[in-house]
């Protein structure tokens, strides 16, 4: 059974990866075989300088979901790319770096200094951060997303791949500019914008004051979106947003993306995305497929008549 | 299997008094690497409603596994109807545990306010030879003290205040700060309990020169240390209960 994919120049043996902050100290808790059979692995979001990140309450359970507001808490470039790195790269597993710079001028360091180092094997663009002055974010702007999108495309000697956000207007738009700038695949969806207010206190639980929802409460929605880019772009889709089982990856593969993370998930069952590999396999045993390739975009779009 | 994943059978699931509940679940695995303060982290069921596991600080590991829970909210009012038999996925044992006492002392006071005296039983199990233990429990009405039988069995000399003094002292745990004997060379202090509690303990200590642990709590997603959700502020930044905690010094804690 040939489960491989790929992105640009780059191969993964499978189409399961974990989401960005989701995933991390695999060699205390995990069996290091196991986790080498996921497809790939996508640390947390890396910024040019060290962030401490948000006052608590960073995180507040909501129906079949959570809302969060870490703020990127990370040890910045230097940091990661000295105490991290190794760790991941030990796994052997190929490594998508995520970056987020608060400038074009820190996306363009951020690639240079993981330009510098070795075991990547993709970056991912984490646009959900200030458009310069604008009060968007880069991910709500089509020309924001073109431009940094481009000036990262141009230096960096990895594949590039978008990672977009879930509110605006036209989230195919957004995903035309990136692959109009060169993208070599998009992700997508970033959390949804959210709030809880405790109703005693009458103040936003979140430390932040907002936070980002995530979990199989916005799946509906996340494979909506990850539909539309996939009818008006070319390159590979990665798709997350509530995938918790492997009939949820199924739905985002069969509606054509090349691969699937596994996000919110990994904090209720760690073992979420070996059990989603494993079911994959399953199915395409089941339907008789031998190459991954026959499922995804494998979607039947006949109209349905009652 | 990951390392720390496992599914075990609930071997009995009591109330030990008006308040709380002792699920007790068969580990035999587990238990020799439990340390005290550590924790489990347990998924309540296999639904979607409640989302996150939930985490609870290790009460014993001698013949089985236990935890100690007040049926509060919509976990823990689930893990209420668990019956012997059933099956249960558990992350565990999780975080960093109380450490000992540095040399020379002689009296440990454990000071647990409501559910906040979860993680002493299993500490007065590996202390109870070498010091004179003392625990000061602070519960808001009689129904959340239950005997304490395990602990004077452990030797513990145990203070009982209640909010609405139909227990013990009236009054916070606060009141009972008279039973220590406040020389930094022979006491040593480990609380768990409600902020504002913990807070009176830092102050009491400092004020004292005492030095002691605190075991702490917060909202958690992965328990594992990866998603930095359950973050508290501490004087040396901000830092996760889960993976750097849940015990920390008491005097680094910012509560």
């Amino acid at each position: 059974m040939n489960l491989s994919v790929q992105i640009a120049s780059m191969k993964f043996k499978n189409p399961v990866t974990v989401a960005s902050g989701t995933f991390g100290h695999a060699e205390k808790y995990f069996n290091l075989e196991e986790v080498k059979e996921f497809g790939a692995i996508v640390p947390k979001t890396v910024t040019l300088f060290s962030q401490e990140g948000n006052p608590p309450l960073r995180i507040i359970e909501t129906p079949a979901g959570m809302l969060n507001a870490i703020g990127i808490e990370n040890p910045g470039a230097d940091g990661f790319i000295e105490k991290k790195l190794p760790h991941f790269r030990k796994i052997g597993v190929p490594l998508i770096i995520s970056i987020l710079g608060h400038t074009d001028e820190q996306f363009i360091q951020l690639t240079e200094k993981f330009n510098a180092a070795e075991g990547v094997a993709a970056l991912e663009l984490n646009l959900s951060c200030p458009n310069l002055k604008h009060k968007v974010l880069v991910a709500q702007d089509p020309q924001a997303t073109e431009r940094v999108v481009s000036k990262v495309k141009k230096i960096s000697r990895y594949p590039v791949i978008a990672k977009l956000a879930p509110n605006v207007t036209d989230i195919s738009d957004i995903a035309a500019a990136a692959e109009g700038a060169g993208a070599d695949a998009i992700s997508l969806i970033n959390t949804f914008s959210g709030m809880v207010i405790n109703t005693k206190t009458r103040k936003s639980v979140l430390g932040n004051f907002t936070g980002g929802l995530s979990g199989p409460a916005i799946r509906p929605a996340a494979l909506y979106l990850v539909y539309q880019v996939i009818k008006r772009v070319k390159v590979p889709v990665i798709a997350m947003g509530g995938i918790m089982t492997s009939d949820d990856a199924l739905q985002f593969l069969i509606a054509g993306a090349t691969m699937v993370a596994v996000g919110t998930a990994n904090f209720v069952n760690p073992r979420a995305p070996l059990d989603i590999l494993e079911g994959i396999k399953k199915y395409m045993k089941d339907n008789k497929m031998d190459d991954i390739k026959e499922l995804i975009g494998s979607l039947k779009i006949e109209k349905n008549i009652h | 299997m990951n390392k720390i994943q496992k599914i075990l059978t609930v071997a009995a699931n009591e109330k030990l008094c008006p308040r709380f509940y002792r699920l007790s679940l068969d580990a035999k695995s587990l238990i020799k690497q439990v340390k005290p303060g550590q924790f489990v982290h347990i998924r309540v069921h296999d639904g979607l409603e409640p989302f996150f596991r939930r985490p609870f600080s290790i009460y014993r590991a001698k013949k089985y596994l236990e935890v100690f829970y007040e049926p509060i909210g919509r976990g823990t009012n689930l893990m209420a109807s668990y019956k012997k038999g059933d099956k249960i996925d558990v992350l565990g044992p999780l975080g960093n545990p109380f450490t000992l006492p540095p040399k020379g002392i002689k009296q440990v006071v454990m000071i647990a306010g409501g559910i906040g005296i979860a993680p002493f039983l299993v500490l007065s199990d590996a202390l109870k030879k070498k010091y004179e233990l003392i625990l000061l429990y602070g519960g808001r009405t009689k129904g959340h003290v239950y005997p304490m039988k395990e602990f004077k069995a452990n030797g513990c000399k145990v203070y009982v205040a209640t909010d609405d003094g139909s227990a013990g002292v009236k009054g916070r745990v606060s009141e009972l700060f008279a039973k220590i004997n406040a020389d930094p060379k022979t006491t040593y202090l480990y609380t768990c309990g409600p902020h504002a509690m913990m807070a009176a303990v830092q102050a009491f200590a400092k004020k004292n020169y005492l030095q002691g642990q605190a075991a702490c709590e917060q909202v958690m997603a992965c328990a594992l240390g990866a998603c930095l959700g359950c973050s508290i502020k501490t004087t040396k930044g901000y830092k996760t209960v889960c993976y750097d905690g849940p015990v920390f010094d008491l005097q680094e804690v910012i509560f």
